[in-house]
């Protein structure tokens, strides 16, 4: 039996799912419906990487404007819609810092973290607590540098370079490192594949 | 895990620069295994980002991002072919120049400052893009009329080699890259791009240049190595 709050929850998902194809469509009205679903969260991602209020608006713009020309290229059977909807924020955010036009840590993120809503509210019932767990329990089986090397990559956008730098370790050192992680990270996530089936 | 299967994983993750990131992102256009194994990634570290609280962007965002698309950001805008700009295509052409660059030059001399175009023109602004080609002074230089949804590829000053062909690569931030076609040493080409292409394309999309076996990567083959790429701007 599914409970109340999970009903709610796969509901939620699948009129996501369906304003998503109907974006691909070209239909605008529901492009607004998946900003008005998805905004909060997609803003707040956009901001934990830029650290700017305003930049992270104007990435958010970007995205959306993105997904009204790229909506075609969401599989419904790879990946739930509130996760490729915040893996393409987080792609655009991280572009924009790549293509230098954000000095990286405008604003420190206690200060962006000030700005952020304290009610969860909608957006979190589109995600998925499963998948959460199997990939937070599979980074915690890595070494706490190794780990949080990969969170910085993810969050920050750092390279290679960049993270051997910061933590003032030699670049093959810490692409040796990082791999052996990655190889650990993928047995552990597809482990848990099997064990779900 | 193979080259690969790495290559993959740090693709996701941005861990890549330089030369390796040329080499991932000329995978994700060629490559389906590999375009599937870094949204795979992907996918599998996106739950991260549910522990980023959500927060509110200022109220008038979404009315500006209406406004955005009016101005011709979406699909459908390119339809909106006005008269004029088809005139002066026409006129391009009828002028014969070797460099597409060139004709724009002349093309905005059509329009001395203090003349007004058609506003259309500027909601659809044209995009430039060059393709340096290594340390040589030559490139392979790209004009795009959305409107038109024509790009012009001067590729005036190269020489083929009789062994090679160069192929150039639209790459999207998401999914897989696709072909722009072979580029024809010596030769200014018009290319008509369908619409699923044209409307991938604007400020800031990405170009890369692989050197392929004459003829082009043929499908189902991985793409060659890439040696040069550049970026489309609104000019």
């Amino acid at each position: 039996m599914l409970s109340a709050a999970d009903r709610n929850a796969a509901e939620a998902r699948a009129a996501l799912k369906a304003a998503i194809a109907r974006v691909a469509r070209g239909d605008r009205a529901a492009l607004e419906q998946v900003y008005r679903a998805t905004h909060r969260k997609l803003f707040g991602i956009c901001l934990r990487i830029l650290g700017d209020p305003k930049e992270a608006e104007d990435a958010l713009q970007d995205v959306y404007i993105s997904l009204w020309r790229r909506a075609a290229s969401y599989d419904p059977d790879r990946a739930s819609p509130i996760s490729w909807l915040a893996i393409f924020a987080r792609n655009r955010a991280i572009d924009r810092l790549r293509t230098g036009k954000v000095q990286r840590g405008a604003v420190p993120v206690e200060e962006a973290a000030e700005i952020a809503d304290d009610a969860p509210a909608a957006d979190a019932l589109l995600e998925d607590a499963e998948q959460t767990s199997r990939i937070h329990h599979c980074i915690g089986q890595l070494d706490a540098d190794t780990g949080s090397s990969i969170r910085n990559a993810f969050f920050e956008g750092r390279t290679y370079a960049e993270l051997a730098e910061a933590s003032d370790t030699p670049l093959g050192t810490m692409k040796s490192r990082i791999r052996r992680g990655l190889a650990k990270l993928k047995a552990c996530l597809e482990q848990d594949d099997l064990e779900a089936k | 895990m193979t080259d690969h299967t790495h290559l993959a994983a740090e693709y996701a993750l941005g861990l890549l620069e330089g030369e390796d990131l040329m080499r991932a992102r000329g995978l994700v256009a060629s490559d389906p295994d590999f375009a599937e194994a870094v949204a795979r990634w992907e996918t599998q570290l996106s739950p991260l980002l549910d522990e980023v609280p959500a927060a509110t962007p200022r109220a008038d965002l979404w009315p500006q991002i209406e406004a955005a698309l009016e101005q011709g950001a979406g699909p459908a805008a390119a339809a909106n072919v006005v008269p004029l700009q088809q005139q002066v295509t026409r006129w391009k052409w009828a002028t014969g120049v070797t460099s597409a660059a060139a004709a724009l030059a002349l093309a905005f001399l059509a329009f001395p400052p203090g003349t007004s175009a058609p506003l259309p023109v500027a909601a659809q602004p044209e995009l430039a893009a060059v393709v340096p080609i290594g340390d040589t002074a030559l490139s392979i230089d790209l004009i795009y009329q959305p409107g038109e949804r024509r790009m012009y590829v001067t590729a005036a000053g190269l020489e083929a080699d009789g062994v090679h062909d160069h192929e150039l690569w639209l790459v999207p931030p998401e999914g897989a890259a696709q072909s722009l076609g072979v580029v024809e040493p010596g030769t200014v080409k018009a290319v008509d791009l369908p619409e699923n292409l044209a409307v991938q394309i604007g400020d800031g999309s990405q170009l890369v240049l692989t050197r392929e076996p004459l003829g082009g990567a043929g499908p189902g083959t991985e793409a060659g190595p890439v040696v040069a790429n550049g970026e489309f701007s609104t000019i």
